[in-house]
């Protein structure tokens, strides 16, 4: 497709696609991942550091922090660019962090932390699942209990904190007497153990234990209310709408993929690509590729415009569905197409799957974020 | 309205003034009686509401002004289309409009345009579009209709079939085999006939929803003089191509399957079923497909409204918006259980509505205009390269 002016703000989102992908096509190296997979922390930190110079840990930080108060529209296109090479880890994770603080009140804590994740000598992740998981932000046990006049204490057990392994702290979910809220906590703080789950991609993700961890009132990201969680809510459809954001280049990457191995493998005396059957399966592929990336420009403008919270759900629900459904499926069907050289471990459309795997499950699978959509229509009688 | 739409330069609006115009102006003068209906209306029936459409000069809104259109860009074409359908307005003999006069304006000759045009906007022509025969369908190229040249006309037989509202129209536009030495492709021509002649038969055809809208046409000796040839002699097939141009978007635009969708949960609501949380999942799995639709056919109009150009990528958007609107229209008639069968409106919790209407017409849309798997055939070849 081909736009005969671009406007200012088309340019900055084709300058980072480009810088992006010049990056990738520089740096992508299977090899290495392959070697690097199950090891700590799960990405490389010349890579985060590299992040870091290119101001992508920025991108939808506002310049007083030290960002480039940029939008969503341009992380996502940097996201896509990562993601065809899998490289995006741990951008999604460390700006989930970022727009937590963001939302939250702790402007002390803004200028203290921010400017540490963009210059990639901290990075910040945010633990607030439990158990089985759950979108339900406030389904959980870990509790703050005061201590003294102005302390806390905090205990319980968070699951699925991704980039937990090499991160500097965390942003914490906890319920307290007057609801819950949301707290900041040094990795090295004491009573704090940190273990990791394999994912499917053999990158780690954290299962955090807290025994009684003190908590300070400078460390407060969000106090214990009602409405304490919301700022982890709004962020937190920010993030699915990223990590739907990094499917869409895992998807691009894995049906070239396929499509290329199409037109070159030969059986029955002629090019796979030529047999009808895998030509409608490819397209219909090509149809869902098409779907993530039409639903993601319309998710991140509706984050980049000021947008009624029922709206940002619902919007951020459809497109993580979307692009986790379209995501599994395509990366499923590029292993069949390529037969059994895809089933092998040497071959990369199984990376690919797999990165798609964590991705989809990641922030709500396609399903949740259905349930949760269906309950917003019923709450809003649409 | 004291000033003709024709005189007026809508491209100087922005496309929202435009679209609050638009929908002002249909808001007024679509007749009650013809709104929101359920089946194609006959010419007589609507042909009032299209010579008020003509009378304020919002007839066409894609013609150039000197030819007594609204002279529209792309984008608020669109406007136009998209509002025409939220007024509920009933659908017209548009082959005229939308078809032959742009192909005229485009690729006819001064005389044609001055013959056929007018006549149009008078209500006086009405127009069918002549392509399909019994064995040329997706694969068109191979039509048989045999146009022979007898001094300064032709003299056409064979037969058309899946001719929309035939019985309406006074002429058709039809592709014609003029050599039949050459490679299908290129030996077709694009002639303009007139159906008001011995020699034409229209037959109507029944389809499953019980309506009688296409029809077959047998042509006996019909005559028509070469002069009512549009482009080359054998050159047809491209004359024919450059007609597709904006139906590729509108093909794929979602506004049946939200039609649909409407439906689907006003039915949802009346029988109780949204409490069902297996259905309410399946609802919601189909809102989505919907609404993603309507996101990507928004991301091809933006395009559009830029300037824009794309090419057989869109093809997407016509597998999507057809095959979700049958999707809605499935899930339709399961949630109505037994009433699923019942044929007309049936009555839900006080509600009348029609649920197998719905159903059953939409089966067409993935197989006229080139069907899914025609689509799916573009897709591969055009723009995922694979080999033949």
């Amino acid at each position: 497709m081909q736009e005969n002016t671009l406007s200012d703000a088309q340019q900055q989102i084709e300058m980072l696609r480009e810088s992006a992908a010049g990056y990738v096509g520089r740096n992508i190296d299977m090899k290495r991942l392959r070697a690097s997979r199950g090891t700590l922390p799960g990405y490389e930190a010349e890579h985060l550091r590299h992040m870091a110079e290119l101001g992508w840990l920025g991108i939808v930080v506002p310049e007083v922090y030290g960002g480039l108060g940029l939008g969503f529209a341009e992380l996502a296109v940097v996201l896509q660019e990562l993601g065809k090479g899998l490289m995006a880890d741990p951008l999604v994770p460390a700006t989930f962090a970022a727009r937590v603080l963001l939302h939250g009140d702790n402007e002390a804590l803004k200028q203290t932390l921010l400017p540490r994740l963009l210059d990639a000598s901290l990075l910040p992740c945010v633990a607030w699942q439990e158990g089985l998981g759950s979108l339900d932000t406030a389904a959980i046990e870990t509790r703050v209990e005061a201590d003294g006049a102005a302390d806390l204490l905090l205990s319980g057990a968070k699951r699925f904190v991704a980039g937990a392994a090499g991160a500097g702290g965390f942003i914490v979910s906890a319920r307290g007497a007057t609801g819950c809220g949301l707290y900041w906590i040094d990795a090295k703080a004491q009573g704090l153990t940190i273990h990791h789950e394999q994912r499917a991609d053999e990158t780690p993700s954290g299962l955090l234990q807290f025994d009684k961890v003190r908590v300070t009132p400078s460390q407060v990201v969000s106090a214990a209310s009602p409405e304490g969680l919301a700022a982890l809510e709004r962020a937190l459809d920010e993030a699915a709408v990223l990590a739907g954001a990094e499917m869409l280049g895992v998807i691009e990457a894995a049906l070239q993929m396929a499509l290329g191995y199409m037109r070159t493998r030969v059986q029955f005396g002629k090019p796979i690509g030529s047999f009808q059957a895998l030509q409608h399966k490819a397209s219909d592929l090509y149809v869902q590729q098409e779907l993530v990336r039409a639903v993601r420009d319309e998710a991140v403008h509706v984050l980049d415009v000021d947008t009624p919270t029922v709206e940002r759900v619902r919007m951020a629900s459809r497109f993580k569905a979307r692009a986790s459904d379209s995501g599994l499926r395509i990366t499923r069907e590029v292993i069949q197409l390529h037969g059994a050289i895809g089933f092998t471990d040497e071959y990369d459309a199984g990376l690919y799957l797999k990165r798609a795997l964590v991705l989809s499950a990641w922030l709500g699978n396609a399903s949740a974020h259905r349930r949760r959509f269906t309950a917003l229509q019923q709450e809003n009688g649409i | 309205m004291s000033e003709q739409a024709t005189q007026k330069d809508w491209n100087s609006l922005d496309d929202e003034e435009f679209r609050g115009i638009a929908a002002a102006f249909f808001q007024r003068h679509v007749p009650q009686h013809l709104r929101h209906l359920s089946r194609r209306p006959r010419w007589a029936e609507v042909k009032d509401w299209y010579l008020t459409l003509s009378k304020h000069g919002w007839l066409v809104p894609s013609w150039p002004r000197e030819w007594g259109g609204m002279g529209l860009t792309q984008s608020k074409i669109l406007v136009y289309l998209e509002e025409l359908e939220r007024s509920g307005a009933p659908r017209v003999m548009d082959q005229g409009l939308m078809n032959i006069g742009p192909l005229l304006i485009a690729r006819g000759t001064d005389e044609q345009r001055r013959r056929f045009l007018p006549k149009i906007l008078a209500g006086e022509h009405t127009w069918c579009q002549g392509y399909s025969e019994p064995n040329a369908g997706s694969d068109l190229a191979s039509l048989r209709t045999e146009a022979r040249i007898e001094g300064d006309e032709f003299v056409i037989n064979g037969q058309k079939i899946w001719t929309s509202v035939a019985f309406d129209a006074t002429h058709m536009f039809a592709l014609v085999r003029t050599d039949k030495t050459v490679k299908k492709q290129a030996g077709i021509s694009f002639v303009m006939i007139d159906m008001r002649q011995p020699g034409i038969t229209v037959r109507p055809i029944r389809n499953i929803a019980g309506h009688e809208e296409l029809c077959e046409v047998f042509l006996d000796n019909v005559h028509t003089p070469v002069a009512n040839m549009v482009g080359e002699l054998n050159d047809g097939w491209n004359v024919a191509k450059a007609l597709l141009g904006f139906e590729r978007i509108w093909s794929g635009s979602p506004r049946q399957s939200m039609l649909a969708l409407l439906r689907l949960q006003k039915l949802a609501q009346a029988s109780g079923k949204v409490g069902d949380p297996a259905f309410a999942d399946k609802l919601t799995q189909v809102t989505m497909d919907v609404l993603d639709s309507a996101a990507a056919y928004e991301r091809f109009a933006q395009i559009m409204r830029t300037g824009g150009s794309f090419g057989f990528e869109v093809s997407m958007l016509k597998i999507w918006a057809t095959e979700t609107c049958q999707r809605v229209t499935e899930l339709m008639v399961e949630a109505a259980g037994d009433l699923g069968a019942l044929l007309g409106d049936v009555d839900v919790d006080g509600e009348e509505m029609d649920i197998l209407y719905p159903f059953l017409e939409c089966r067409a849309f993935t197989i006229y205009g080139g069907s899914s798997q025609v689509q799916r055939n573009i897709l591969s070849k055009n723009v995922l390269d694979l080999p033949s």
